[in-house]
């Protein structure tokens, strides 16, 4: 259905769609950002406070191929990326770095393009 | 006839890197800088489909220094984008009134902080738990 030109009612947009993620994604890493940071990128690699073990192949593996474990990674993943891209296309756009519409096919499309990766890796790697 | 000619305010082209616009650059950019996270996660899962070899080559980059420096790096700007982004809230959400009065702004912003404390210490302390017993 058309929405007429002269309609009272705003303009409808996905704008609301890419908020949401950034939001998601935002508060995701506002909660647990630092101690996911810790864990994989500083005690699991090092050994501190963890077995030695949380960072192998068999480990890593059984958490990929768990469907939970899979849920985990893509929203950490993804959602990190669809922050990522809301704040830079915003802030690119108050510098006037190029045209709005340019500005949303390195951001959002960016965004999109890795999460249909992670989703393809996380299938590639089974259940 | 008179012609339209609106007064618009000169705008220096590099504004964001000076106050009080700075502080807004810095914190978006922390917010970007969860991507490199993402991205370094990513990196792992694309050495995990490839095969045990590829696995622990990525397992010897996160051992070496570089990338114990490139984390703490970004711990610090995940640290500075949990403050700012708490900050933010209430700001974004609509005003919340408890008991007939309204709920000030700095009392939502420390709450929500100090959940995100406790959230990431509650993580924190269960993968320690959980490491201890296996």
């Amino acid at each position: 259905m058309s929405r007429p030109k002269d309609s009272p009612l705003p303009k409808r947009t996905i704008a609301p769609l890419f908020w949401l993620l950034f939001g998601a994604g935002g508060m995701l890493s506002a909660l647990f950002g630092p101690a996911l940071i810790l864990i994989t990128g500083v005690m699991i690699p090092h050994g501190l406070g963890v077995p030695e073990r949380f960072g192998s192949y068999a480990t890593v593996s059984a958490f990929a191929r768990n469907p939970i474990g899979k849920l985990v990674l893509l929203a950490v993943i993804a959602l990190l990326f669809w922050h990522a891209a809301e704040r830079l296309f915003l802030t690119m756009h108050d510098m006037r770095v190029a045209p709005a519409p340019l500005l949303r096919w390195l951001t959002y499309g960016v965004a999109a393009l890795l999460t249909v990766a992670v989703v393809a890796l996380l299938l590639a790697i089974g259940f | 006839m008179s012609e339209r000619r609106p007064y618009i305010r000169p705008q220096p082209r590099a504004w964001w890197a000076h106050p009080p616009y700075r502080a807004y650059t810095i914190r978006e950019l922390c917010g970007v800088a969860l991507a490199v996270y993402a991205a370094i996660l990513l990196a792992g899962l694309v050495c995990l489909a490839r095969g045990p070899q590829a696995f622990e080559s990525y397992r010897a980059f996160l051992a070496s220094p570089l990338s114990l420096a490139i984390h703490l790096g970004l711990l610090a700007t995940t640290l500075w984008h949990m403050v700012t982004w708490f900050r933010i809230l209430p700001k974004t959400m609509p005003k919340l009134v408890w008991r007939g009065r309204l709920v000030p702004q700095a009392l939502m912003t420390n709450v929500a902080t100090l959940v995100a404390v406790v959230c990431s210490v509650g993580l924190l302390a269960m993968v320690v738990v959980v490491g201890a017993r296996l």
